[in-house]
């Protein structure tokens, strides 16, 4: 029971999460001393930067390895690591957007070759090489098997992204709350601000997921009706 | 697992020594790539020696796709593939036997269109020479991460421009080190960094394909 | 045609022993990768692919720069910035060293003293301490501070 409460809640939640996100951001919180009103995007880029390389990659790449180990192999896991791949290629793409909209009045420049968004931009195309895999095989062991073996290859690519702006000199900024130690770099109502927007951002994942989930399940389940249906066609016109 | 591989290499060889794939197209194809890369930059910067280590490696790069999809449709003629497989083989020895026909063949290409970008792009020779290992180094990654995503494409059954699609983020890094590696050997730079981090990138590949190449051949 | 005073032996045989060469393959192969990636690491190796060179880098490196284009990264000194028609001109600090700066192009919005900023160019030769540049790009850092008009300001003028 508490599933099912907890499954029909997760949609409002995230609405009323994210509305309040954004009426703290856009509203409630003030300007940067420096960044001026153009400050107000770090309640937007860094949530969605953390859930398209971490939360939506990383359950990919967990459910990848679960379906490789043969103990844990099943079409859950498969299905899961499909489905987290898709919404993630969505949220690196939208990481990429509103970058470079922040970039543009604060670098100075749409875009720029630093370590940092150079692999954020690889890690999008090994996201599509994914689904372009997964397009490219109908048997669904094949599919599944050799998807996940690039998904774990490409997750290699998550922590060169993650540590870039600490190896590198890059022009995108360090880290903001996972410092060297500890202590958080942004003051007052931006920091809780930031960190309702990052909850709100990992619920909305959360329901994209199960919402995409649910959509392969029915989808699966009708291509077995369809084949079922053509099977017993095709049996009734050898009997006529 | 090396008997293995020196065995599936030898037999890889030895059907391109016959069909002569490398020697009347591919070959070919890496050097018309190359005068049309200068064609491109025009007469003003095809003869500036800075874009000569981009336009090598990026030609090198089409012509790994080329070589990595022939490799795999060797395999792809009727009962191949199974027969191999019912010979109980040990798929990492297949995996480093394929990567090293690949290498060589590479390695061959890469000589010839090195040779190119000297002549046609005015790359600087000494620099050219000092390159050579760092080069060596790349295009033998290039083999390893090709192999296995040759593999992870469908074992060239599956569509054309899978290939490209699924490898092209996994050379980019290797496209980065080997035009650096180069630039620097013709600008008189430190070289032995690039050759440790394409050693790197070559051990990675490697052992990324030793211990998930099985996984791909079973499908 | 068999021998039917013979008859076949029909009893299951042993199989032969399989080699347990998988799982430490797999540990093996993960070790080295692990060694080699370390290593790589631990020699700071890869600082190659740095976006830019700070001042003290640059200084050092002189005679190989030359008047090389490259990115050069500082801090805009204060009372420096000279804005002109074709750009700006403005003394940059990094380290123990500076660097004057003449950029071509408007500087972004939120170019100012203070910042750390990234510009693109060329020494104007291979021993002058003049930058020629063709961008500049700023590079703001990852603190966040509230802007407040009553914010105490520190004596050289930054805000605390």
């Amino acid at each position: 029971m508490i599933k099912q409460l907890s499954q029909r809640l997760l949609g409002p939640v995230t609405l009323v999460l994210l509305a309040l996100t954004f009426w703290l951001g856009l509203w409630v919180t003030p300007p940067d001393r420096v960044q001026g009103n153009l400050v107000r995007l770090l309640y937007v880029h860094p949530a969605i930067a953390w859930v398209a390389l971490y939360v939506s990659f990383g359950t990919s790449v967990i459910a990848s390895c679960l379906y490789l180990w043969k103990r844990t192999r099943s079409v859950v896991m498969d299905r899961v690591a499909y489905c987290a791949m898709e919404v993630s290629a969505v949220f690196l793409a939208l990481t990429l957007i509103t970058g470079s909209i922040w970039g543009r009045p604060t670098w100075g420049v749409w875009w720029a070759w630093d370590a940092r968004l150079t692999s954020t931009a690889i890690l999008l195309v090994f996201a599509l090489g994914y689904l372009a895999l997964r397009r490219a095989n109908d048997d669904p062991e094949v599919r599944a098997r050799r998807s996940a073996v690039f998904a774990i290859i490409a997750a290699i690519n998550v922590p060169i992204d993650h540590f870039s702006v600490d190896w590198w000199h890059t022009l995108h900024q360090g880290a903001t709350v996972f410092t060297e130690n500890g202590n958080f770099l942004v003051h007052g109502s931006m920091l809780w601000t930031l960190f309702v927007s990052l909850f709100a951002f990992t619920l909305l994942f959360f329901w994209l997921l199960r919402a995409r989930y649910r959509l392969e399940v029915q989808r699966d389940a009708r291509y077995a009706a369809s084949l079922d249906e053509a099977l017993a066609q095709r049996r009734r016109e050898g009997v006529h | 697992m090396i008997r293995t591989a020196l065995l599936v290499a030898g037999k890889d060889l030895r059907i391109e020594r016959r069909s002569r794939v490398l020697l009347w197209q591919v070959l070919p194809f890496g050097v018309m790539a190359l005068v049309l890369s200068g064609l491109a930059l025009g007469p003003h910067h095809a003869g500036n020696s800075s874009a000569g280590p981009g336009l090598f490696y990026l030609v090198m790069l089409l012509v790994t796709l080329l070589m990595i999809n022939r490799s795999q449709v060797i395999e792809g003629s009727s009962g191949t593939r199974t027969s191999i497989a019912t010979l109980g083989l040990d798929p990492a020895g297949v995996f480093l036997g394929k990567a090293l026909a690949l290498a060589i063949e590479l390695w061959l290409t890469g000589i010839v269109v090195l040779a190119g970008a000297v002549l046609l792009l005015h790359t600087g020779l000494l620099g050219s020479a000092e390159a050579l290992p760092s080069v060596l180094v790349i295009l033998a990654a290039l083999a390893a991460a090709g192999t296995l995503y040759g593999a992870l494409s469908g074992g060239g059954q599956g569509p054309a421009t899978l290939l490209p699609v699924l490898s092209f983020p996994a050379f980019a890094p290797l496209l980065i080190a080997g035009e650096r590696s180069y630039s620097d050997a013709l600008h008189g730079g430190a070289l032995w960094p690039w050759w440790v981090i394409s050693l790197v990138a070559l051990v990675a590949y490697l052992a990324i394909g030793i211990l998930l190449y099985g996984v791909l051949e079973d499908s | 045609m068999p021998d039917t005073e013979d008859p076949l032996d029909l009893t299951p045989v042993a199989a032969p022993p399989t080699k347990r060469r998988g799982r430490w393959r797999t540990v093996g192969v993960l070790s080295v990768l692990v060694l080699a990636v370390l290593a790589l690491l631990s020699q700071g190796l890869l600082h190659s692919l740095n976006y830019f060179e700070t001042i003290d880098q640059a200084m050092s490196s002189r005679a190989k720069l030359g008047t090389e284009t490259f990115r050069l990264e500082g801090v805009v000194k204060p009372h420096t910035i000279d804005r002109t028609s074709r750009g700006a001109s403005f003394w940059m600090t990094g380290g123990n060293q500076e660097v004057f700066v003449n950029a071509t192009g408007s500087p972004p919005q939120l170019f100012q003293a203070n910042i750390p900023v990234v510009v693109e160019g060329h020494f104007t030769s291979a021993t002058s301490d003049r930058f020629v540049a063709t961008q500049i790009l700023v590079k703001h850092t990852a603190t966040y501070i509230a802007q407040h008009p009553n914010r105490v300001k520190a004596p050289n003028g930054t805000v605390r």
